[in-house]
């Protein structure tokens, strides 16, 4: 133990060598880390099995290698098998980093520190543009804001229209017109469907804001669009046309002439909405008066030629019915075109207006009851035509429906006949002025029929006698009662009741003078209100009256036509101083009684202010 | 609509039915009445179920004088008027009332208008064999409504083509008197002579 030796101990080599270089040097090869180790010893691990067995068991190299070239025979036609693959690689994969995570969250055997990485090189200049751009974008947007918020300000201070205003306006609108959004767009309609109108026209307006650069002072926010065909003005004209001049001129305007104007306070909207709709109800109008235009039979065809329809109501005189559309442009040069403007008659156009809107009504509103048995929109009569028992020719009856067009005939039929009467029992009361002829048109009456009462009297004799006739003007006929019931009807021409007129008066001074006579005690011999003697008249018949004083040796006769005139010739018995009657034969007085021959009377010189007061002049003279 | 007389025209021994037609036809062309027209008059026969008793009988009849009416006529002599789509109501009666098999009688015919008169003759036909049973002339005067007022105007205008075989007055006129003839009756009167010519054929 004296001497020591000196045995060093060295550890060995803790690395393996990698390589020994010529030079004698040696590379050894690194120690494994504690992380490097472990996946080292993960990856002699055979997950598959363990999954498969539950326990790890690391089979024989030999055994392994069997199994897998048996496995690649077994498996080289099974379709999923590179997904199989690449499943179970995955679930390893999966499975270590599970591991990995679980031991580095244990922090005592693995620490998981930060990767340092490069930074990148940075471009100052480039930071800068984008930081710029993003900037100037927030600025445009807060720019844009400040401006419509002061712009809104400077609205509301000085109270003009804006956007809050677009709404208000929009309200308004919707308090009178119908509206209805269509994505994006506000739509109206101003059609008469709701009101039961068939018409084809959808009557699609727009409602659309004002654009900002647009907007003239005083304009409204709001702004309509109507289509192009309601533009404008319409009417419809309805003429009542002679041969030689126009009679009557009566025009259905709905808003009469020209464009009307807005009323205080009302907004341009509201004006240029009803114009359109007031096209649309014209156009409406006229389509159905056409249509039945066409369909009507009568003898003398109705003529369609563009915006106008053209019938024959009386032999030379026509009825026209014509659309007038103008454009804005157009309107103020038709204003001075049509002198017959002022001439257009209420009433017709009244008819018309109403007619098609009892149409639309009936069209809405059928005849009630609505029981569910009975077939739709049959009439009130047709309804009961059954259980009333309605023979063929009453059934028939019902069909028989009149269009507008026939009402608007009539009308007008009427209108001319009533037009025409009237004027000539003017001219025939300023013409006639003995007896006097007075006419008394009734305020009460239809579109299809009035009346007019005439009395004819004497002036100064009212009292005595008085003849009144009742004159009912029809469509196309002319009816008069007279006092007594009898009932005459006329055609349409007025001469016939001129005619009528004329002989009525030649039969009222007859008249009188038979009640001035009983009132004077004079004796009627006879009297007859159509004459069979004398001259044929050219009208009628002569009236005529004799009548005897009451001393009887007077006669006084009267004969009157209405083409020539009265004739009243006297009858004087022979004078009793005058003796030259006297003969030796004929002695006794009473044969002085009896009557000469007549002698006319010079009437227009005979005094007196009318035909009775002249009788009644001479009446006395013979008395 | 007016007072209506329906008559039996008895056809005359060795000559059909459509002979008999044609000389009333050409007698009424003569007196200067103008075609216009045919006309018909069918009753059908429902006979009431086993659910109603005792048994009832209803004629539903059609006439092409009052095209949108339907009448219905019990054995009683109730009359329904009702409207055309009584037929329809009926197909759904089916439970209580059915149509007698065969029973279908109808009169088909021409029809003349003479001013106020409107003259129907019309040949009467049963059943689906449509077998000619005999002749109704129906007269018609329309401006009056009051059997009475203008029964003796009838029978004039009758005995002017009808000759002595003018009918009597009916007995719906007769019982009707100054009241206001209905279409009603013209139906009845029609029932009356269809219920003859049942009997009769029955009788054979």
């Amino acid at each position: 133990m004296a001497s020591d030796v000196r045995v060093s101990v060295e550890a060995l080599q803790e690395n393996q060598v990698q390589e020994v270089s010529l030079d004698g040097q040696e590379t050894y090869v690194q120690p494994l880390s504690m992380s490097e180790n472990l996946a080292k010893l993960a990856h002699r691990i055979d997950f598959s099995q363990e999954d498969s067995d539950g326990e790890v068991q690391l089979e024989p190299g030999e055994e392994e290698e069997e199994e897998e070239e048996e496995r690649k025979k077994q498996e080289a036609h099974w379709p999923w098998e590179s997904i199989r693959d690449k499943l179970r690689t995955s679930l390893v994969e999966t499975n270590v980093l599970l591991d990995v995570l679980k031991i580095a969250k244990d922090k005592k055997y693995m620490v998981l520190d930060p990767v340092s990485q490069e930074p990148q090189p940075s471009k100052p200049v480039l930071q800068y543009v984008a930081k710029k751009e993003s900037l100037s974008g927030a600025a445009d947007i807060l720019q844009k804001g400040a401006d419509r918020l002061a712009k809104s300000q400077a609205e509301f201070s000085s109270g003009s229209r804006g956007q809050g205003d677009f709404h208000r306006e929009l309200l308004k609108l919707r308090q009178y017109w119908r509206l209805r959004r269509a994505g994006n767009n506000i739509l109206g309609d101003l059609s008469f469907k709701s009101a039961g109108s068939h018409y084809w026209h959808s009557g699609v307006f727009e409602v659309v804001k004002t654009t900002e650069e647009g907007m003239a002072p005083g304009s409204s926010p709001l702004e309509v669009r109507i289509p192009s065909d309601l533009e404008g003005n319409a009417y419809i004209q309805v003429v009542i046309e002679d041969q030689l001049e126009t009679i009557i001129a009566v025009k259905a305007a709905l808003l009469p002439n020209s464009r009307r104007e807005a009323a205080p306070g009302e907004p341009p909207w509201n004006v240029k909405l009803e114009a359109a709709q007031n096209v649309l109800f014209c156009k409406e109008l006229f389509a159905q008066l056409a249509r039945e235009a066409v369909q009507m039979k009568s003898t003398i065809p109705h003529l369609v030629v563009g915006n106008q329809i053209t019938s024959q109501i009386f032999p030379g005189v026509q009825l026209s019915i014509a659309l007038c559309h103008n454009t804005v442009e157009e309107d103020s040069k038709d204003d001075t075109t049509s002198p017959q403007r002022c001439q257009h008659n209420h009433v017709l156009e009244h008819a018309l207006h109403q007619m098609l809107r009892e149409v639309h009504r009936s069209n809405l509103n059928p005849a009630p009851p609505h029981p569910v048995t009975a077939p739709f929109s049959s009439s009130k009569k047709r309804r009961v035509a059954g259980p009333q028992g309605l023979d063929r020719k009453q059934c028939t009856q019902l069909q028989e429906t009149e269009g507008l067009l026939e009402r608007l005939e009539k009308q007008a039929k009427h209108t001319l006949l009533r037009a025409r009467i009237l004027d000539m029992i003017d001219k025939l009361a300023q013409e006639v002025n003995d007896p006097c002829l007075q006419a008394h048109v009734s305020s009460i009456g239809t579109s299809t029929e009035s009346s007019v009462r005439i009395i004819i009297t004497s002036p100064g004799y009212e009292q005595i006698c008085k003849t009144m006739l009742h004159v009912n003007i029809g469509v196309e006929d002319v009816k008069v009662v007279s006092k007594d019931g009898k009932v005459i009807t006329l055609s349409y021409d007025e001469h016939e009741l001129r005619d009528l007129l004329l002989h009525q008066a030649c039969q009222h001074q007859v008249n009188t003078v038979q009640s001035l006579s009983k009132m004077m005690g004079w004796q009627i011999l006879h009297l007859s209100n159509h004459v069979g003697t004398g001259p044929v008249e050219k009208l009628g018949n002569a009236s005529g009256i004799m009548m005897a004083s009451p001393k009887g040796d007077r006669v006084i006769s009267v004969r009157n036509s209405p083409s020539l005139g009265p004739l009243v010739s006297v009858q004087l018995t022979r004078q009793k101083g005058c003796e030259t009657w006297r003969s030796d034969v004929i002695k006794d007085t009473k044969w002085d009684q009896v009557g000469g021959s007549f002698k006319p009377v010079q009437w227009d010189k005979a005094k007196g202010r009318n035909f009775v007061n002249k009788i009644e002049l001479l009446m006395g003279c013979l008395t | 609509m007016g007072v209506t007389c329906v008559s039996q025209w008895p056809v005359p021994d060795g000559k059909s039915g459509q002979q008999a037609v044609e000389m009333l036809q050409r007698r009424l062309e003569a007196t200067g009445a103008t075609k216009a027209g045919s006309f018909c008059v069918d009753c059908e026969t429902y006979m009431s179920g086993q659910s109603i008793t005792p048994s009832k009988t209803a004629h539903v009849m059609h006439s092409t004088g009052h095209p949108l009416t339907c009448f219905a006529i019990m054995d009683s002599g109730t009359c329904l008027v009702a409207d055309s789509n009584f037929d329809q109501l009926m197909t759904k009666l089916k439970g209580f009332y059915a149509p007698r098999k065969g029973a279908k009688i109808e009169v088909k015919g021409p029809r003349y208008e003479y001013v106020d008169f409107i003259v129907k003759i019309g040949t009467v036909t049963t059943g689906p064999t449509a077998s000619s049973r005999g002749i109704l002339v129906e007269v018609e005067y329309t401006p009056c409504v009051v059997p009475n007022d203008c029964w003796s105007l009838l029978t004039e205008f009758m005995g002017t083509f009808m000759g002595d075989n003018k009918p009597a007055i009916p007995q719906v006129l007769a019982s009707k008197q100054d009241g206001i003839y209905s279409p009603t009756d013209t139906i009845l009167q029609y029932l009356e002579h269809f219920n003859n010519y049942r009997k009769s054929t029955g009788n054979k």
